[in-house]
């Protein structure tokens, strides 16, 4: 009957019977993308933060210095490990061998969730790095000269600046999640790439699912973009600001007015 | 001059950048309300001795003290110092991320933890007194040099400080805005403000100073009143360089 159909009609006939598995499947990559992509900024954002962290041969203890010394090693390795090897062969890796070599039992929901935050905290950690060092040195300097330790400076001044400068990143992260969250299928998560694989192959449509599951991965990254300019523009604040009216000169103005105009 | 008036005593004060000597060996006090004024060619060494005083540049040698102590010494609690020595940049330096008030306001809460009300209070002040109590809802980068400059100082000023230093604070300004900063610090050094600046405009340098250092190659080449310098300069490089402007 299928093989009877023209082109749309079998896109018809597909959304008609499987649309709420598409819907399901994208709401599954969805999940995974905003929640793996927040874990991974909070991760990449420590890890970036460390690594910034100055050390004075002077001021600062052997101890503390050979500490931070080797945090910021072995963080360099993380992001190394992470962003240079595939995260589907990450996938397999934590998935199945984790159990075999640990014996530790991660779900396929944990592993991917793990996966992907980790993945995302590689890449986030580089970026916030980035954001970091792009904030003019004369902002730190007017920090440290009304005597605010380094991390106060970061609270405070830098952060707030650097975090405008990564939220592109973010944002590139974010969509870039959404995409790659298909080789998870890989650990059977049931995702929209694995919901196209499932209809394609019981029906033979590939061309047919594949340009829906395109649509769907289409609209989600399209509007997520859209959503994130927003919220930049909404971070940049009013462009115009209120001068304070201290001398009371616009009550003056009002009551001389009035006062015309009687 | 009383010793208990003695803010900061220089000593010896030595800064390398690799092989490149920047300061040798300078010498020099500042005491309560003086208002000294550096001179000098740029790359004599003026900037990287505020900054050295303000320990945004490590001393390579020498000794700095503050009142009594010693501030090149590690185990000294260089927060608390700074706190106490105010600067001023020549790029003014404002927190974008923060307002006008904010960025008045963030020192005093944050670094000498007092309290909302308080620190508001004191910015005001600060704002008024430089002219800026109307701009403190905008953001460094809707305010035009001067008047961030102006901020600057008053955000400086919010911290209380003994001493202020300012480097080069109306270098990156036009002729126009210069006018306003340098009638704040005029201000404030006749309420009394122990001040420290470095700069290329003489005739203010003349007219405000207590007390002239020239800076030539990385030494004080030569200091004394304003008189001593602008009027009979000694050294030869301190006349040849005192030649080039005209209108003193």
């Amino acid at each position: 009957m299928i093989s009877n159909m023209s082109f749309f009609e079998r896109i018809i006939y597909l959304l008609q019977n499987y649309g709420v598995s598409y819907m399901k499947g994208a709401g599954t990559t969805l999940v995974i993308a905003i929640v793996s992509t927040f874990i991974g900024c909070v991760i990449g954002f420590a890890v970036g933060i460390v690594q910034t962290i100055p050390l004075d041969e002077k001021r600062d203890s052997l101890l503390k210095r050979v500490v931070i010394r080797a945090i910021k090693v072995i963080l360099r390795c993380y992001v190394e490990l992470f962003r240079g090897t595939p995260m589907i062969v990450q996938a397999v890796f934590i998935y199945y061998g984790a159990a075999q070599l640990f014996n530790i039992t991660l779900g396929m929901w944990q592993s991917a969730f793990l996966v992907v935050s980790i993945n995302t905290g590689a890449y986030m950690a580089e970026s916030v790095r980035g954001g970091i060092i792009s904030v003019d040195p004369g902002q730190m300097e007017g920090a440290k000269a009304i005597g605010m330790t380094h991390f106060q400076a970061m609270i405070n001044v830098i952060m707030p600046q650097a975090f405008r400068n990564i939220i592109p990143q973010i944002g590139n992260n974010f969509i870039i999640n959404i995409k790659d969250t298909s080789v998870l299928s890989i650990i059977s998560i049931v995702d929209l790439f694995f919901v196209h694989k499932s209809v394609a192959g019981a029906l033979y449509t590939y061309f047919e699912s594949a340009t829906i599951v395109m649509a769907i991965y289409l609209c989600m990254t399209v509007i997520s973009s859209k959503l994130l300019n927003l919220w930049e523009k909404f971070l940049d604040g009013s462009e115009n600001f209120e001068l304070v009216d201290n001398m009371d000169i616009g009550n003056q103005m009002n009551k001389a007015k009035r006062k015309g105009g009687r | 001059m009383a010793e208990n008036n003695r803010i900061l005593t220089v000593s010896h004060l030595v800064k390398n950048f690799g092989t490149h000597e920047v300061l040798r060996d300078i010498d020099f006090t500042v005491d309560k309300k003086d208002v000294i004024s550096i001179i000098g060619a740029s790359g004599s060494g003026k900037s990287t001795l505020l900054r050295c005083i303000n320990l945004l540049e490590t001393p390579t040698g020498g000794h700095i003290y503050y009142h009594d102590k010693d501030i090149t010494d590690a185990k000294m609690d260089i927060y608390g110092y700074r706190e106490k020595v105010g600067m001023v940049f020549q790029n003014f330096n404002l927190f974008h991320n923060l307002s006008v008030l904010e960025n008045c306001m963030v020192g005093p809460i944050k670094v000498k933890k007092q309290k909302k009300d308080r620190a508001r209070e004191l910015a005001m002040t600060f704002l008024n007194k430089v002219g800026m109590d109307q701009y403190i809802n905008a953001k460094p980068r809707q305010l035009s040099g001067g008047q961030q400059q102006r901020v600057a100082i008053a955000r400086a000023l919010a911290m209380e400080p003994e001493v202020l230093l300012f480097d080069e604070p109306t270098s990156a300004l036009d002729p126009q805005m210069v006018g306003e900063v340098l009638n704040v610090m005029s201000t404030l050094a006749s309420e009394g403000m122990t001040m420290l600046i470095v700069t290329h405009e003489m005739a203010f340098a003349r007219d405000i100073s207590s007390h002239v250092v020239f800076m030539a190659d990385g030494v004080i080449e030569e200091e004394g009143s304003s008189e001593d310098i602008f009027v009979h300069p000694q050294k030869d490089k301190t006349k040849e360089f005192l030649s080039r402007f005209r209108n003193l």
